[in-house]
């Protein structure tokens, strides 16, 4: 059973038994590289295929339903095989000669020659008659026409960087062995027809058979990652290195097979490169045929190395010559000199900056994207309907999204090499952005205009329940019990108590400063801004906020509640707190960093200051402070040092305070001196007791002490009973000892 | 030296001048000279005589015309160019020379003998 295809043959379609084709297609090859040299050389091999095909033809017109081998065969000798012509072929005969004396050279020069001298373009093949692994390392040294110890020594050094490509060039350059020509195989090239760099990533997609751009990404990806992650940088960090993804392992895996493929120049080899697929099988077949014998070779190539490192001594001179020689070759090869690799390598820095900016670009505006979806909710109490609307929608898609799509789509369409329509398309991303920036322009000008006029402030007095309380705290109500656990995605600060179509905005300010009477005082001013000054002065009005007192306790609410008819023209309420002098004030905890607290000592009412400017820059929420007739003084013991800084200050204004203190202190000291006196005295009292019991006992142990000395006398025996004892034991030691000696002897 | 050798650069002489011969009698089709020229008993492989023909064609000797076929495209019929005359007379008379050398060397005949061969 074989399997029949149908070839069109020299404009004939001829049905073929699959192994007849590729008999056939082996000849056509054989007759290419014979007459590879020949003027003509297309020309008569055309002749030759139309021939074959009327044979073919009239094979099928005597009633054959395909052309089988023996048909291929039959035609093939009537035809004639390169070998019958080389008797015949004068040229090719002085070919032949040559070829003979130099088959007792090397392998590896004759395939260099032939290569010459047919002047067909060298092919990377894994050398099977000088394999250790899969011959990948001697087939490179074969193509580049160097010594192929030198190849090995160096992909052994460089195992971790090197064993990727290793792999991918034992799976997809074919064996020597398999070297039949015209076979079907696929083979590994670099696309010089689709290349971005040098063609690798389409030639891998080739052999792989999937879209270039997939290798590209692959590719792609570590690199940004090699850029943005710093980290992965050291280059000896050879476990890491060797993952492709994320890591500069693919760079260099990318370089290595720059060098290593080749090109695909004739059309034979862009053939070849796009060839039938490769299954999982024939990679299976490649990997298990070579590994048979490997021990065996590898001993053997052990040996080689120690041969050629005796032989290297001898021959330095003359291989570095040949070495400088096809060093020149293989430049010459890449045909680029100097010049081009300087382009190059400009190339591949422009690639790297422009891929970085692009990243950056789009990483920016990304997030500014990202971040107005999530400022959606309040755009209602900000912009009217209409056209400023409008001009925010446009803003938000034309300039910040358009960009960030128009980039993405660049770099997609220049990884797949998309050609169609690409000024049309560029072109209506950049009049997109430019409406975007119209959009802005329009958007920004309209807004500003809205908060063009503030409104007049008018203070009003808040009515205290209780204003002559020691201690005023200031709290925020209105917050549910979970305010603190109100972190949620996207949820921006200044608006985070949107409660259907009421935002509240905590634009609040504090001002605390000295009161003249003794009792507190709180004031509050409502400010606006509008597109016209009576537009802010009603916006003004129309803000409602409540300041409650309950017992020592003043709670603000805790925003200004803004609807989305009103809109939010900056509607601010500023507090006044007037504290007397000698008492406390607390801010809330609550009252973070959105209500700022400023903290005035004179009545200016310069409230545009930058609130966190000098008097306020040390306040803190949560702590005591009480009003002097300096200003705000911490009670709490705090850390900062500024605190010892306003002490000296106060030292010298406030005298008569600090002596009052002074005095306290000093009463302090001589009650504290009192009682250490009673303390000392009571104290001196027990010792004097101590004393006399003391001497009462020694009377008494000098008594004992006569007894004791009366019956030391006698047992002295028992002395020398414990000497004697003592001796025992030491004898006891020796043989023990004298056995560990034994032992160890 | 080897026999086969030997044998090949005779061929090789005079297979251009057969072909030649072969073309001069009218237009003719790539594969009839081989026909022909395996009627006279001197084989010859289709491979080896296309390059001849372009090499031949290369240097304006022959030409050749497309020639509608009833099956399948044209074929390339060949034909002689007068340079491809010129060229043939002058071959032509270094083959008489050289027949008549070989067979005056190879052939230690009588007179009578030789006019009957010619005859």
């Amino acid at each position: 059973m074989k399997k029949v295809i149908n070839i069109n043959f020299q404009g004939r379609v001829v049905p073929i038994e699959e192994t007849a084709y590729d008999i056939l297609k082996q000849y056509v090859e054989a007759l290419r590289r014979f007459f590879a040299n020949e003027e003509g050389k297309e020309e008569i091999i055309n002749d030759i295929e139309s021939r074959i095909a009327e044979l073919f033809a009239e094979t099928l017109k005597k009633g054959s339903t395909c052309i089988t081998d023996v048909d291929v065969n039959n035609i093939i000798a009537s035809m004639g095989r390169p070998e019958d012509f080389e008797s015949e072929e004068e040229n090719v005969k002085s070919q032949l000669g040559g070829e003979q004396k130099k088959q007792e050279q090397s392998y590896q020069q004759t395939t260099n020659q032939q290569s010459f001298n047919s002047g067909e373009p060298r092919k990377l093949y894994r050398d099977e008659n000088h394999k250790v692994l899969g011959g990948v390392c001697s087939g490179i040294a074969n193509y580049f026409g160097i010594d192929r110890i030198i190849i090995r020594i160096l992909a052994i050094v460089t195992f971790g960087v090197v064993f990727l490509p290793y792999l991918i060039v034992w799976i997809a350059v074919p064996s020597s062995a398999t070297q039949v020509i015209g076979s079907t195989r696929k083979r590994l090239f670099r696309d010089m027809d689709d290349k971005i760099l040098a063609g690798v990533a389409s030639g891998l997609g080739h052999y792989f058979g999937v879209s270039a751009w997939i290798p590209r990404v692959i590719f792609l990806v570590p690199f940004l990652s090699f850029v943005t992650r710093w980290s992965h940088w050291g280059l000896f960090d050879f476990p890491h290195f060797l993952s492709l993804s994320f890591s500069p392992g693919a760079t260099i895996i990318y370089i290595i097979l720059w060098l290593i493929l080749p090109e695909a120049i004739t059309a034979a080899d862009k053939l070849e490169m796009k060839g039938q697929p490769v299954d999982l099988n024939s990679i299976k077949q490649t990997i298990q045929t070579d590994m048979e014998g490997f021990g065996g070779r590898a001993k053997k190539f052990g040996e080689e190395i120690k041969e050629k490192a005796e032989k290297f001594g001898n021959e330095f001179g003359p291989k570095a010559q040949q070495f400088g020689n096809e060093a020149a070759y293989v430049a010459r090869r890449s045909s680029r000199g100097l010049g081009g690799v300087i382009a190059l390598i400009a190339k591949i820095f422009a690639y790297f900056i422009l891929g970085c900016v692009l990243f950056s670009i789009v990483a920016v505006l990304f997030g500014v994207g990202v971040a107005c979806f999530g400022l959606l909710p309040i755009k209602d109490f900000i912009i009217n309907d209409g056209w400023q609307s409008v001009f925010a929608w446009g803003t938000l898609l034309l300039f910040i999204w358009v960009p960030v799509i128009g980039i993405i789509t660049w770099i997609i369409r220049k990884l797949i090499k998309a050609k169609r329509n690409s000024t049309l398309l560029t072109g209506t991303f950049i009049s997109l952005n430019i409406l975007g920036w119209i959009c802005l322009t329009f958007l920004l000008a309209s807004i500003s205009r809205d908060f063009k006029y503030t409104s007049t402030a008018n203070e009003e007095v808040v009515k205290l329940s209780n204003a002559k309380i020691d201690k005023l705290e200031v709290s925020l109500s209105g917050y549910s019990k979970y305010y603190k656990n109100r972190k949620h995605w996207l949820e921006i600060e200044p608006f985070n108590g949107i409660v259907d179509d009421t935002a509240y905005v905590p634009n609040t300010r504090i001002k605390i400063i000295r009161s003249n009477t003794d009792s507190f005082q709180v004031t509050v001013t409502r400010l606006s801004q509008g597109r016209t000054k009576a537009q802010a002065n009603e916006l003004a009005e129309k803000i409602t906020y409540s300041i409650e007192q309950k017992d020592s306790i003043l709670s603000l609410y805790k925003g200004i509640p803004i609807n989305n008819t009103d809109k939010f023209r900056n509607q601010r309420v500023l507090i006044t707190i007037a504290v007397p002098v000698g008492k406390r004030i607390l801010i809330d905890d609550k009252i973070g960093w959105m209500h700022d607290v400023h903290v005035g000592f004179n009545d200016d009412d310069n409230w545009t200051r930058d609130f966190y400017g000098e008097e306020d820059f040390y306040w803190e929420t949560g702590k005591e402070y009480i009003m002097t007739d300096k200003g705000l003084k911490r009670l709490s013991s705090g850390k900062y040092t500024y605190n010892s800084d306003e002490d000296d200050d106060d030292d010298d204004k406030n005298p008569e305070e600090l002596k009052r203190e002074l005095d306290e202190k000093q009463r302090e000291l001589d009650e504290k001196k009192k009682e250490l006196d009673r303390d000392i005295q009571e104290r001196l009292k027990q010792i004097e007791e101590d004393k006399r019991k003391l001497e009462k006992t020694i009377d008494s142990t000098k008594a004992y002490r006569y007894q004791k000395t009366a019956s030391l006398a006698k047992p002295n025996a028992i002395a020398t009973d414990v000497s004697e004892e003592d001796i025992v034991s030491d004898d006891n030691m020796r043989p023990s000892m004298l056995n560990s000696f034994r032992i160890a002897g | 030296m080897d026999i086969q050798n030997t044998q090949s650069q005779m061929r090789k002489g005079v297979l251009e001048f057969c072909i030649l011969s072969v073309i001069r009698q009218g237009e003719v089709y790539p594969s009839d000279i081989v026909d022909k020229m395996k009627a006279a008993n001197l084989n010859i492989f289709e491979g080896t005589l296309y390059p001849l023909l372009t090499r031949l064609k290369n240097a304006e000797y022959l030409t050749y015309r497309w020639v509608e076929s009833n099956s399948g495209p044209p074929r390339k019929y060949f034909v002689m160019t007068e340079k491809g005359l010129a060229f043939y007379a002058e071959l032509e008379k270094t083959w008489k020379e050289l027949a008549d050398a070989v067979e005056l060397l190879t052939q230690p005949a009588t007179p009578s003998d030789n006019n009957n061969q010619q005859l």
